[in-house]
């Protein structure tokens, strides 16, 4: 399973990278900001990306949006990050095409099962 | 005159009316006349029947007499003609026969149907023509010069004649004796009947006078003297004196007496209660006169005026007045008197005791009676009163005006009466521009609802009354500029004695709302800036302590386990102050579905079975196939919270028990332990923020206080309850109460949807 993190924080890549490739058995690549984001998606192709909600310059959604518009990554699914979890919010980022919300802070161990479980959840449903 | 009077009693106890009277008085003379006329005209006519018969008595005695003489007449012309041939005794005695039977009838007719008297003409007629027969034979011897014969009948005759002539004087003499007797006792009769007559007449005008007299008297007692009383009783009904006692009978003038009794007595009564009210009056009633001295006053004006009745009448008004107002009052009476009406004036009246008492008078100048009428009240208490009530509406009025909250004081269907200076800052608006308005206008409504239309206002007034009378609601103000704002709006009721009004209290929440939303602002950034931190951290810790980054000496390993301990209370008191903002302000999503209680139970205990295993603390949960109405996650966060609780208070190897009961559409989960308690005073506080049995529980038990608090938040918006049964030392039962499963069908696409969200939420 190849996970893209998408977050302005360093630190927080660095940690979220660290317990997915080590304690979840995940292969990880990382992006600062939005743009950079879509491009290594581009690259990588990646089976989930993790989206950061609150970013400078180019936020989650617009993000998203963008991705949505590139034909190459369109499809990859989207679970967004926020430390909110407004259920306003929730609908609004699952219109969009997220596929879910993780609310920070999640726990280390357990994430890279959750994230398998919500891909797992969104295949049975395609099916 | 006794018996008259007894007459007349009866008379009266017949109950008359005065026609009936009146018909008496003219009736009874009237028979009386009638009655005497008749026996009048009997004697009249009895009278003039004595005349006739005298005056026939007359004739026949005259005929009689007539015939006598006619017989003898012939006898003495036959006689000489027997001597002298001569012609003229023959002629005379022809004449005097012939004459003779003529007489005879008239005899008869003279006599008439007499049948006594018809016999005796019978016999008279028979003898007068027998002896005319001897008359008439002997003249014809006489004639026939047969002188023997003429000598015999001659002789014979004389005797024939003789006999004849006694026994017509015999006949006669019967005839006539009766009605000579007639004749005779005629004028002693007539005589008599004229008495009579007269006697009747005299009598009868007299009695008709006196009957007449009698009845007119009768009359006047019974009318005329009875009316008198009448006159005399209304003379004394004017003069106020008593009245002539009760006139007897049933007529209408004893009812019309009966009537002035009853007025009397009725003005008698008002009178008297007249007089009751003015002695027993609070206020002094008095009258006054041209030269403006008291006449007449009640008692009230001691207790008023500390004078009695007597000092009063005579003295001068204008002494009572106190100084400073006699120009006014002078002027005010001149008013009364040339208006000739009821004037109201004020002003101050010197007492006895010189003390001065504010005084209204309401006065009535008479010109018939010469005299001003007054009533003077005593208004010191009301002016106090008044004063009193300016100032205390002074004092409300100031309260108002300096109120942070707008008031606008509106009238039962919305209109705008008045409004507090606050609210005029508040909407921009003077009170002078809104009087009269609804109070829609101040509203954002007032763009949907039209101010002009009736069923408009209306509507939005009732919306208005039931949304916010006697609770606070937030709505869009307006302001004279159009802008709109946040305002928290109040209705109270305020019963006037004018009506129903009504008080909005308007607050100005702009500046509020404002904080608020920096104040979620705030909130969510700095959970934002903590949280992203606190993952790095958490993360940390974690690839550390699970030996991710290599193994680390037992020294390191606790003390990353006190660091990752204590980020995990630092996350859960952020995840908390998060919540609890959310839940005060409503605003904590929450998506209910029906949802089987195992479920809940289930996730609840594994979510405390690690805490409840290193704590040595076994938890019994009963098995339950019950369904609720709820936000599974909240209702597990709700129990684990109250399990952790359990488990942290319950002695080392102790237990904590979970039950679950249905009532009344209620499904309600216990959970108990077997810890020290809740001590009473801490029963209700311990649902509150921050607050804990023990001010030390924190730092040993752990938690942040908030814990219940949330809990009771998430229950309530269930529509369900909260609370603990508890003893101390003996243990607690902490309990909650929520709907149990809901049936609306409506619901199912809540379910799906729901559960589509909840998926993506975990």
């Amino acid at each position: 399973m190849k996970i893209l993190i998408i977050d302005d924080e360093e630190d927080f890549r660095t940690i979220t990278a660290s317990c997915l490739g080590l304690l979840g058995g995940a292969e990880v690549v990382e992006a600062n900001c939005g743009s950079v984001g879509i491009r290594r998606a581009e690259q990588e192709q990646p089976d989930v990306i993790l989206l950061d909600l609150m970013m400078p310059e180019m936020n989650g959604i617009d993000t998203l949006k963008n991705m949505r518009k590139n034909p190459s990554i369109q499809d990859i699914p989207v679970i967004f990050l926020t430390t909110k979890g407004m259920f306003e919010e929730f609908a609004e980022l699952k219109e969009l095409g997220a596929l879910a919300v993780l609310t920070k802070p999640f726990d280390p161990i357990t994430i890279g099962d959750q994230i398998r479980e919500i891909l797992q959840q969104s295949k049975v449903k395609k099916d | 005159m006794n018996s008259m009077n007894s007459i007349i009693d009866q008379v009266q106890r017949l109950n008359l009316k005065i026609v009936h009277k009146g018909a008496i008085l003219v009736l009874v003379p009237l028979v009386f006349e009638l009655i005497f006329i008749c026996v009048l005209t009997g004697l009249v006519q009895g009278a003039e029947q004595e005349i006739k018969q005298q005056v026939r008595s007359k004739a026949i005695i005259s005929q009689s007499n007539t015939l006598s003489k006619s017989i003898y007449d012939a006898g003495v012309a036959l006689v000489g003609y027997s001597v002298t041939k001569s012609a003229l005794f023959d002629e005379r005695f022809n004449k005097v026969v012939k004459q003779i039977p003529e007489d005879l009838d008239e005899l008869r007719s003279i006599v008439g149907e007499n049948p006594r008297q018809q016999d005796v003409v019978e016999n008279i007629k028979k003898i007068t023509m027998n002896g005319v027969e001897m008359l008439n034979q002997t003249k014809s011897a006489i004639d026939s010069n047969r002188v023997d014969i003429a000598h015999f009948r001659a002789r014979h005759m004389y005797k024939e004649m003789r006999n004849i002539a006694d026994n017509l004087q015999e006949e006669l003499k019967q005839l006539t004796e009766t009605e000579r007797k007639i004749e005779r006792e005629s004028p002693e009769k007539q005589s008599r009947s004229r008495t009579i007559l007269l006697v009747f007449i005299f009598g009868g005008v007299i009695t008709n006078i006196v009957i007449a007299l009698l009845l007119l008297w009768f009359f006047a007692r019974s009318v005329k003297d009875r009316l008198d009383v009448l006159t005399d009783n209304s003379y004394r009904l004017a003069q106020s004196q008593p009245l002539n006692p009760l006139v007897g009978g049933n007529d209408e003038i004893s009812h019309l007496d009966s009537v002035f009794h009853s007025m009397a007595e009725a003005l008698t009564e008002a009178t008297r209660k007249e007089r009751a009210v003015i002695d027993n009056a609070v206020d002094v009633i008095c009258s006054i006169d041209t030269d403006g001295k008291f006449v007449a006053v009640n008692p009230a004006c001691f207790e008023n005026w500390g004078y009695t009745q007597m000092e009063i009448v005579g003295k001068r008004f204008i002494e009572l007045i106190a100084p400073q107002d006699i120009g006014e009052t002078i002027k005010a009476v001149r008013a009364i008197r040339a208006q000739e009406g009821d004037l109201q004036f004020e002003n101050r009246v010197r007492r006895k005791d010189g003390t001065e008492t504010t005084v209204s008078w309401s006065a009535y100048w008479s010109e018939k009676e010469k005299a001003m009428f007054c009533v003077a009240h005593d208004i010191s208490q009301r002016k106090t009163a008044e004063e009193a009530v300016k100032a205390s509406e002074s004092r409300i009025r100031s309260i108002m005006n300096h109120m942070i909250v707008g008031l606008v004081i509106v009238d039962s269907s919305g209109r705008i009466e008045s409004m507090n200076p606050q609210a005029e800052k508040i909407f921009g608006f003077t009170t002078a521009e809104l009087e009269g308005r609804h109070v829609l206008c101040l509203f954002a409504d007032s763009k949907f609802y039209s101010e002009a239309k009736i069923q408009d206002t209306d509507t939005f007034w009732q919306t208005l009354s039931d949304q916010a009378q006697n609770k606070i609601k937030e709505y869009e103000g307006l302001t004279k500029r159009g802008d709109e704002f946040p305002i928290e709006v109040l209705l109270s009721e305020l019963n006037t004695h004018e009506g129903a009004r009504f008080i909005v209290n308007v607050v100005d929440v702009s500046e509020r709302k404002e904080v608020e939303r920096l104040k979620k602002e705030f909130v969510a950034t700095v959970s934002h800036e903590l949280r992203t931190p606190l993952t790095s951290i958490r993360g940390s810790l974690t690839l550390l302590s699970v030996g991710a980054l290599g193994a680390l000496p037992e020294q390191a390993q606790k003390v990353i386990s006190i660091a990752e301990r204590n980020t995990l209370r630092l996350i859960g008191l952020i995840n908390d102050i998060l919540d609890i903002e959310k839940l005060e302000a409503g605003k904590l999503d929450m998506v209910f579905v029906n949802t089987g209680l195992q479920d809940i139970l289930d996730r609840s205990e594994q979510a405390v079975a690690a805490f409840a295993q290193a704590d040595n603390i076994s938890i019994d949960i009963r098995q339950s196939d019950k369904i609720v109405y709820a936000d599974a996650d909240r209702i597990v966060q709700v129990l684990v919270n109250l399990l952790s609780n359990a488990i942290k208070f319950s002695p080392p190897g102790g237990f904590v028990e979970v039950f679950t009961e249905e009532t009344f559409g209620f499904i309600t989960v216990k959970v108990v332990d077997k810890g020290r308690g809740v001590p009473e005073a801490f029963k209700k506080l311990l649902f509150q923020r921050f607050q804990q049995v023990e001010a030390s529980d924190s730092k040993k038990k752990g938690g942040t206080g908030l814990g219940l608090a949330i809990c009771k938040g998430i229950i309530e918006q269930h529509g369900g309850h909260i609370g603990v049964d508890s003893e101390e030392g003996k243990g607690s039962t902490f309990w909650f109460k929520i709907p149990a499963m809901h049936t609306d069908s409506t619901l199912v696409v809540n379910v799906q949807e729901a559960e589509a969200g909840s998926g993506a939420s975990q």
